[in-house]
């Protein structure tokens, strides 16, 4: 049955958090109130990407983007949009110091810069519906692949694709898939890395989300490359949404014959199991995630002997992210040419010479446009940030940006016209990792955000291995003497050395990464290190013991007349003073916390 | 075999092997502290880092497990490497300085001190320094799987389950073995080994059965194996450089068709825990006299020396005789042997220590040969013979200082008086009784028992060996209490009983003996369980009894007991009877 418009309403895990489950229902109940009901139809979608702005809704087939839904705003929508045939202005898209608002969603230049090959799907089908999947032209490459390649042309396709790891690694995809058929054993595992754990990351989770069945797919023909009948997924259990789509997919996926045995009627035989993870950090690298799916702390162990070899049960394993299963059925389909013309290098002679395709980041912290966008490789930071991310908040001035989740590093403005690429990232020092990408403002104090990554990775450390798990300490113990005013120079010698100890002789890449940021930071921004060294003064504002709030008596009087709002708001009962008096701060009392800053009109606090 | 070269030296090893074991070869020292041969290498203490160099390419990689390959250059000693180990060994020492491994080692790579400073610094010299020995040890080799850790990071910790004491632990102590630092111990709660039956104390799971065993060889005890309780360990197998060891080997039961049989089964020593009085098992420094005997062996739990329990000699040693025997509550008999071992034990005591002897006895029976002159041996040696039985021990003071020993309360009858004598060790002579399963093997082989329990004899002066089952001979202490040389004597004669129906190669037997006449015979089988001596059996082609002629003793009960008459003796029929009758009667 055919509908006059499509409401696609995102549900993923950020705008379900913002109650637009509630939205939903609300739609519902007023279409069926306009008796609307056979003309306008309500789907939700998985996450649309532009996080920042939901909940949020596309009609379709006109592509208007309606953001910031709130349950009051459904019924005017309702009926000045699809009574009266008049979109809503005022539910629309407005790009920042900007006074016309954008109607359509290929429009915004968040959506317009990006190149969605592994999101081609989010926000145009419903995840769990397996019809809207094959509609898309979903298991068109599990049926091509089984009907007209072998293995080893599959294997061969994804070799000159160029493909790598979209984990973090960045290991060529063909050469893992074609090593691991090659090693003889009575049994191959193939398993999808969903253990996503980095801090404001969620491009994996998204993925599963929206497109649950182009991960399933992209594991089949992966099953077939490698010559494999068993797949896992290792998700973590904080993911429910995602687990709970995956688990509808591969069951919808069962019942079509997609998945068990005789598959397509071609003889090859495949099923998917779900793995939980517990949520530990370390679990993310392999070998950890291979022992956890055993049953046994997920530690990770040398790889000395690789996975591919001797993985998940001694037998030899092919992993993957979730990323880069979900390129695999549009590589197929598409071509390893028309991917391989995406991106950077040069792949047909080195598999490490160049990065190919898309990748998909969560863009994160100070900028407008927070949320998930997948870009072509290649595409410089300064465009990520200012085109798609729509540049600082608030108009402040950009400080850094890091890349690569908690253990990547920090890169600084002269930076920014770098091409995003497995290799130029490592050089500076930072890395491609999962994906996650976070952006220092001016208000950031780098030795703070070093500090903030580095205690993530200092305590998602297994301990197995005496650097990481001694080093990590000792690092934040300095890092926290320097934020305190208590940091020496000596300290700054003895960190970045231990650093470096960390980096070269941790056990696996936990440990190996997790000084990145602090090594960057040290690197690019050591003058701000040196800033809470010698000068005991912290030039982000943001290490408590090292900043002082001061009341301006002038501005506070002539400019205020004592307005009071600064003690009204003062947690601590530190700011005293009468109402139309001079206002001060008791600095004993005072605990830093920046309110009383925030809440003055006048600009009248100022922080040094 | 592959070249490498290790610090400038050239060595040809197997592809595979471990830098660490060539670099061992190669007689260059790595530093290590999670490293064992037990088990398959962790690579946690990252001291092994060594720096690899292949072609261009230069890696820091851990010694212990990284596979060597063909061509390849370690430097084990390089800038790189000294200034990783530094680093590290000064985070091990800021955080457990007094450890001794981790001290010395430190003190090998000549770091002085750390410049960090810990804040989960533990001083103990026994800290725990997560060196996962004791868990590879329990999950890897033992196989128990008790041992884990728990937390991340900094917090990590080795853990039983839930923290708490589990059954799950075999108690083997292996993890107590390998902890470098001494942080687990073990602690004897309740010692759920086995204890051998002729040492004190207890014995590894790989043992000589006993001292004389033929053949002497060891075998494993099941129950206290690791092996045999988790799958695991199999350490012995890896060492048995013959190959010796069998896991699967298990009991057999071995069928041989025999004419005769002699019964040596031997007596079992009379158990002297239930006479309280005594205080055996519960008092220290009381043994049995088998115990003593184990004591007093040079290959022995104390190598022959004769200490207490503290591993001091004792000062003074009281030998009671008669503990069951003799006595109308446990054994009326007289077991014969202790008289004589007491003073053999005497004699060594005094031999072997300066501590005072005091024997207590009710009778002195030294009636063997040579055995009176070896009495008065011992008299002459200075033993204090006290004619009286003891009649109980307790702990008390040695002297006003309050020293702790024993003391033996008895009545001197020679003297007529009550006496307490305080000595450091007793010795129990216990009685000889019957084997606990004796009744078992006597109806195996329907033979009696006299009312002592032990088995009887045909004759006690004409026929001491044979029974009153044809072909089954008894000798030895499963007859009665005796000495190595009435034993022997015994045994002996047995032998040439057999030995003599052997040679003759027939047997002669008594002409009168019961017979079924077939025709009468019901099949109704109430013989064949009434017979003693086990000689009719029921052939069942023919549902009818027969007589074994060579079993039967001619006894009568089976023709009482024929409910249908056809059951008779040989040449005793009724119609026999009645004809001889007859013909007297004419």
């Amino acid at each position: 049955m055919a509908y006059r418009s499509y409401l696609m309403v995102c549900a993923g895990t950020g705008c379900v958090a913002n109650q637009s489950m509630k939205i939903k229902e609300k739609l519902e109940t007023e279409i069926r109130k306009k008796g609307l009901q056979e003309e306008v139809a309500v789907v939700t979608t998985g996450c649309n990407g532009f996080c920042a702005v939901g909940p949020l809704m596309v009609v379709q087939p006109d592509g208007i983007f309606y953001q910031l839904l709130k349950e009051t705003d459904i019924p005017y929508i309702v009926e000045e949009h699809f009574i009266k045939g008049r979109p809503v202005k005022e539910l629309m898209f407005t790009p920042p110091k900007e006074k016309t608002p954008i109607p359509k969603l290929s429009d915004i230049p968040f959506f317009a810069d990006q190149t969605p090959i592994v999101l081609r799907n989010r926000g145009v089908i419903n995840p769990e519906n397996i019809d809207d999947y094959i509609a898309r032209g979903g298991y068109e490459a599990i049926a091509k692949v089984l009907t007209s390649m072998t293995p080893e042309q599959v294997i061969q396709e994804i070799k000159t694709s160029g493909l790598r790891g979209r984990g973090g690694g960045g290991f060529p995809t063909g050469i893992k898939w074609e090593t691991c058929r090659n090693i003889p054993a009575d049994k191959h595992y193939i398993i999808c890395n969903a253990d996503e754990g980095d801090p404001g990351a969620f491009m994996d989770r998204s993925t599963v989300e929206s497109d649950p069945h182009a991960v399933i797919e992209g594991m089949l023909i992966g099953g077939y490359a490698i010559g494999s009948s068993e797949g896992y997924v290792y998700i973590r259990n904080e993911y429910p949404i995602a687990l709970d789509r995956l688990q509808t997919a591969i069951q919808h996926a069962r019942e079509y014959g997609l998945l068990g045995t005789n598959i397509l009627d071609k003889g090859f035989d495949f099923e998917i199991k779900i793995a939980r993870g517990a949520g530990a950090f370390v679990c993310g690298e392999s070998t950890a995630l291979m022992a956890s799916i055993e049953g046994r702390p997920g530690e990770p162990r040398a790889k000395y002997v690789h996975t591919v070899e001797k993985g998940l049960w001694d037998k030899p394993t092919c992993l993957n992210n979730v990323e880069t299963w979900a390129n695999v059925p549009q590589i197929i389909l598409r071509g390893a040419e028309w991917f391989s013309s995406i991106g950077t290098g040069d792949v047909s002679g080195d598999p490490w010479g160049g990065s190919k395709g898309t990748k998909v980041f969560s863009l994160s912290g100070k900028v407008n446009n927070t949320g998930l966008i997948e870009v072509p490789m290649g595409i410089t930071l300064r465009k990520i940030i200012f085109d798609i991310g729509g540049g600082i908040k608030d108009g402040k001035k950009f400080k850094a940006v890091q890349t690569g989740g908690p253990s990547g590093g920090f890169i600084p403005e002269s930076l920014l016209d770098l091409p995003v690429d497995y290799e130029e990232l490592t050089k500076v020092g930072s890395m491609m990792g999962s994906g996650g990408m976070v952006v220092a403002d001016e208000n950031n104090c780098m030795v703070d955000m070093a500090k903030y990554f580095l205690s993530f990775t200092q305590t998602e450390s297994c301990g197995k291995c005496v650097p990481c798990r001694e080093g990590t300490k000792r690092m934040l113990d300095i890092l926290e003497k320097i934020t305190e005013g208590e940091g020496t120079e000596e300290d700054l010698v003895l960190l970045e050395e231990l650093s470096n100890v960390v980096v070269e002789s941790s056990l696996c890449a936990l440990g190996g990464s997790a000084p990145n940021p602090v090594l960057t930071t040290l690197k690019y921004f050591r003058e701000e290190y040196e800033a809470h060294v010698k000068d005991k003064k912290c030039p982000g504002h943001a290490c408590r013991k090292l900043i002082t709030y001061t009341i301006d008596p002038h501005v506070c009087v002539d400019k205020g007349h004592g307005c009071h709002v600064c003690a009204k708001n003062c947690p601590d009962g530190a700011i005293l003073g009468e109402t139309k008096q001079v206002h001060t701060i008791d600095v004993e009392k005072c605990g830093k916390c920046g309110i009383c800053y925030d809440v003055c009109k006048f600009d009248a606090i100022s922080v040094e | 075999m592959v070249t490498i070269n290790i610090d400038g030296r050239t060595v040809e090893v197997p592809e595979d092997t471990t830098i660490l074991k060539a670099a061992d070869q190669a007689g260059v020292w790595i530093p290590t502290m999670c490293h064992s041969e037990y088990f398959e290498p962790y690579g946690v203490c990252r001291l092994c880092s060594v720096e690899v160099v292949r072609g261009k390419r230069s890696r820091i990689v851990t010694a212990c497990n990284y596979p060597i390959r063909n061509g390849m250059t370690i430097h084990t000693n390089s800038e790189r490497v000294k200034w990783l180990r530094k680093v590290i060994m000064e985070m091990l020492i800021s955080r457990w300085p007094n450890v001794k491994v981790v001290k010395d080692l430190a003190e090998r790579l000549g770091i002085e001190k750390s410049r960090f400073t810990s804040l989960e610094r533990d001083e103990s010299e026994n800290a725990c320094i997560l060196c996962g020995m004791c868990v590879n040890m329990c999950n890897d080799v033992v196989k128990a799987n008790v041992l884990g850790f728990a937390h991340t990071g900094i917090e990590r910790k080795v853990v039983r389950p839930f923290d708490e004491k589990t059954d799950q632990c075999i108690v083997c102590g292996s993890c107590a073995h390998v902890c470098p630092t001494g942080h687990i111990k073990m602690v004897l709660e309740d010692y759920r080994g086995k204890k051998s039956e002729f040492t004190l104390g207890p014995k590894t799971p790989i043992y000589v059965p006993t001292l004389q065993a033929v053949p002497r060889v060891p075998v494993i005890d099941a129950e206290s194996c690791i092996h045999f309780q988790t799958g695991g360990c199999e350490n012995c197998a890896k060492v048995c450089e013959p190959n010796a060891i069998n896991y699967k080997m298990e009991d057999e039961i071995v069928e041989i068709d025999v004419g005769q049989v002699l019964i040596t089964t031997g007596f079992d020593l009379f158990d002297a825990s239930p006479m309280a009085q005594y205080g055996y098992g519960r008092l220290d420094n009381v043994y049995s006299s088998l115990e003593f005997e184990s004591i007093l062996n040079s290959t022995g739990p104390t190598g022959g020396n004769i200490v207490m329990k503290n591993g001091k000699e004792p000062r003074a040693v009281g030998i009671i005789h008669c503990i069951g025997s003799r006595d109308t509550n446990h054994h009326a008999y007289c077991s014969r042997v202790c008289c004589m071992y007491a003073l053999k034990f005497a004699h060594l005591v005094r031999d072997r220590t300066d501590a005072a002897i005091y024997q207590f006895y009710i009778d002195m029976r030294a009636f063997g040969k040579g055995y009176e002159e070896f009495y008065n041996r011992l008299l002459d040696e200075g033993v204090t013979m006290i004619r009286g039985k003891a009649a109980e021990i307790v702990e008390g003071a040695w002297n006003e200082n309050g020293d702790p020993s024993l003391k033996i309360r008895c009545e001197d009858t020679l003297i007529g008086k009550f006496r307490e004598i305080p000595v450091d060790m007793v010795v129990l002579c216990n009685a000889m009784e019957p084997r606990k399963d004796s009744d078992a093997i006597r109806r195996l082989f329907s033979i009696s028992k006299s009312p002592d329990g032990f088995f009887l004899e045909r004759h006690p002066k004409l026929d001491p060996t044979s029974t009153a089952t044809e072909g089954v001979f008894i000798a030895g202490c499963s007859q009665g209490p005796k000495d190595i040389p009435d034993t022997v004597a015994q045994a002996s004669s047995a032998a040439a009983r057999i030995l003599s129906l052997i040679s003759k190669g027939e047997v002669e037997i008594e002409p009168v003996r019961a017979m079924v006449q077939d025709e009468y015979c019901s099949g109704c089988k109430i013989c064949n369980n009434m017979c003693p001596y086990g000689a009719i059996e029921f052939i069942e082609e023919k549902k009818i009894s027969h007589v074994n002629e060579a079993l039967c003793k001619g006894c009568g009960t089976c023709v009482a007991a024929c409910p249908s008459g056809a059951m008779t003796g040989n040449g005793f029929t009724d119609e026999q009877i009645l004809a001889e009758l007859e013909g007297l009667m004419l």
